[in-house]
């Protein structure tokens, strides 16, 4: 019953264990490489970490409800080419902010009724809309790339207040709110319910098909603000845009703690996995491994990480036996 | 109509997607009447082998149910081809090139099929992981590029037509869709993974072994995706590493259009193979409209999820 007790930034052994798996990668990478432990390269870890926290919160909401959504990468996509257009149509970046948002909560509901209403599997359903949106991000960019955006947004989002630019409030801002939605209010049990098991769940009066449509929403709506983050960051946006961030975000919710049959997750997890996913895959850069290795290690990371997982399981299991005997 | 609606199961499958294959048909004659050549059919019949058999390994991992899915299937195909044409250059004899892409790909399988059954991860993640992992070493040790060197007589195999149909079609495709549709149909191998798809509690009650079952049907579509390798080496004369590419959906909503449930249990193989025919026919046919390729991805996404929501919704209607 901890899960329901949880602070903003309780942390248990799994957090731990984790927050020392960045450390040690950050010490091997500064002994492996010159240019690894600069202000520069940390600034731009951070950086590029932060469309994938905010991803993957929402991918952590989803499996936790025995959901998932493989489309994330090209949701980001669709939101990124909305912002790009409204900046590039000279409306107010204060607007414009929140198109990536709006872009995404449609998208979510989209996948939702497709998802919830049609009763498909969300891996497969999920899969066909990616096909899909890859098709209609390459017809709405007509084989260019969405490119020389004015500087606006990244103007707006990197404005100092009391010391700390905006973007950095509104990750606060919404990593509060998915902390909130999960631990303080009846939508956090409920979702929770649902991933342990959703007949139960239904048996016992929750309104499973509002609260599937809700995270699907929630899910986009932050996938959307990641793409106004990923607008602002790059001012542009290519045609295989974000094509492993489904499997980045899943990876780094799972090296979380966070379960993939439902009913269980973690918030500083899911920071802390997108952290040392980051800080892995640009310290292999640095120390000269070539990116097209970075699919192969974080899959690898994600088999590893669960195969350990249960084999740990077992083993203390076995351990328990011996002892009781 | 009434006709129509009292068909069961297959022959109801068979008649829609023929119905509809008769539909693309016609649209293609009218749109374009130039289209339709014995070319066209060769063509179209040599893109079927690669599909049909990665749709067949799809379809029997989803058919023995648990939530099975091999997400890894175009992973396995690009890497088992890329894996027989390094060890061509390493010195192996050509003569074994076929079996080592068709074993390169069963052992990619077990090693889904492991994680699967004795770590009991769930598939969707197990092939998601591994189709990155499969995908990206591919493109990782060849560095993108694509691998010459395929020996001639393979081609020679490869590229032969007999009165217009591909000798792999006529040579693989067929005679493996003809042994696993009597297996299925007609053995105790092939009740049995009904009957673990149907109900997984009872099929391990009645004494079958559920997990090796599972193993080897996850090794069997990698053996299946590492013979498409192998055609598409005879075929194109060089191994690309990004030959499976989209391969997972396609194979997918081919399993899903020709009748197989998602949920396991249901289906067979004669859907499979009709399905596979009438998205080639589709493809095939946008692309002699001159329509950009990037929109085949986004009608084959759409196929599958039309052909998901329409089965839930004639369910409903029974």
């Amino acid at each position: 019953m901890r899960q329901f007790r949880d602070g903003v930034f309780s942390m248990t052994g799994r957090e731990w264990s984790l927050l020392a798996a960045c450390v040690l990668a950050i010490i091997v990478f500064s002994v492996a490489s010159p240019y690894y432990a600069t202000s520069g390269n940390a600034g731009t870890v951070l950086r590029n970490s932060i469309e994938l926290l905010l991803i993957g919160l929402g991918m952590m909401l989803l499996l936790a409800m025995g959901g998932i959504d493989v489309s994330v990468g090209v949701v980001m996509g669709l939101a990124a080419i909305g912002v790009g257009r409204a900046l590039g149509a000279g409306v107010d970046p204060v607007l414009t902010a929140f198109v990536g948002p709006l872009t995404g909560a449609l998208l979510g509901l989209v996948a939702a009724t497709v998802i919830v209403l049609g009763r498909v599997p969300a891996i497969v359903g999920t899969l066909g809309l990616l096909g899909v949106y890859r098709t209609a991000i390459f017809v709405l960019l007509g084989g260019q790339w969405l490119s020389g955006l004015p500087t606006g947004l990244t103007v707006l989002l990197g404005t100092t207040i009391l010391g700390l630019p905006i973007a950095a409030y509104v990750i606060a801002l919404a990593y509060l709110a998915v902390w909130v939605a999960l631990r303080r209010t009846p939508f956090g049990l409920h979702l929770l319910a649902i991933g342990n098991s959703e007949e139960k769940a239904r048996l016992s009066g929750i309104p499973v098909v509002k609260v599937r449509f809700a995270t699907f929403i929630i899910s986009g709506a932050l996938t959307g603000l990641a793409a106004t983050f990923y607008v602002a960051n790059y001012r542009n946006v290519e045609m295989t845009v974000g094509s492993t961030l489904a499997l980045d975000a899943i990876a780094a919710v799972v090296l979380g703690g966070t379960s993939i049959l439902g009913g269980k997750c973690s918030l500083v997890g899911t920071v802390l996995g997108v952290l040392l996913l980051r800080i892995l895959q640009n310290g292999l850069l640095l120390v000269g491994v070539p990116s097209l290795w970075q699919p192969v290690v974080t899959g690898g990371l994600l088999i590893g990480v669960l195969s350990f997982e249960v084999l740990s399981n077992r083993l203390s299991l076995l351990q328990f036996r011996w002892a009781g005997k | 109509m009434n006709r129509i609606r009292n068909l069961q199961g297959s022959t109801l499958v068979l008649t829609l997607l023929a119905l509809l294959w008769v539909v693309v048909v016609f649209v293609l004659l009218v749109l374009k009447p130039s289209v339709f050549s014995l070319a066209t059919v060769t063509t179209i019949l040599q893109f079927s082998t690669i599909l049909a058999l990665v749709s067949l390994g799809q379809a029997i991992v989803v058919m023995a149910g648990g939530a099975g899915i091999d997400l890894s299937v175009g992973g396995i195909v690009s890497l088992s081809a890329i894996f027989g044409m390094l060890a061509l250059k390493a010195g192996l004899p050509s003569f074994l090139l076929p079996a080592t892409c068709v074993f390169a790909g069963a052992v990619l399988g077990a090693f889904n099929g492991i994680l699967v059954t004795r770590l009991s991860i769930l598939p969707l993640i197990a092939t998601l992981g591994t189709f990155f992992i499969y995908s990206g070493l591919a493109l990782a040790l060849t560095g993108g590029a694509a691998q010459s060197g395929v020996p001639g007589w393979l081609l020679i195999w490869g590229r032969s037509v007999f009165s217009s149909i591909p000798a792999p079609f006529l040579t693989i495709a067929i005679p493996v869709f003809a042994i696993a549709g009597i297996v299925l149909m007609w053995t105790a191998w092939g009740r049995w993974i009904y009957a673990i798809g149907f109900n997984e509690r009872s099929a391990h009650l009645v004494g079958i072994p559920v997990d090796r079952a599972r193993l080897i049907l996850y090794g069997l579509s990698g053996a299946l995706s590492g013979a498409a390798a192998l055609i598409s080496l005879a075929w194109l004369g060089s191994g690309r590493p990004n030959i499976g590419q989209n391969l997972e959906l396609e194979s997918l909503t081919a399993a899903m259009l020709g009748g197989i449930a998602i949920s396991g249990g249901r289906g067979g193989v004669g859907g499979v193979f009709a399905a596979v025919i009438l998205l080639v026919t589709l493809k095939t046919g946008l692309l002699q409209l001159n329509v950009n390729t990037v929109w085949q991805l986004g009608i084959v996404g759409a196929l599958l999820v039309f052909v998901l929501l329409a089965d839930r919704l004639s369910q409903r209607w029974r």
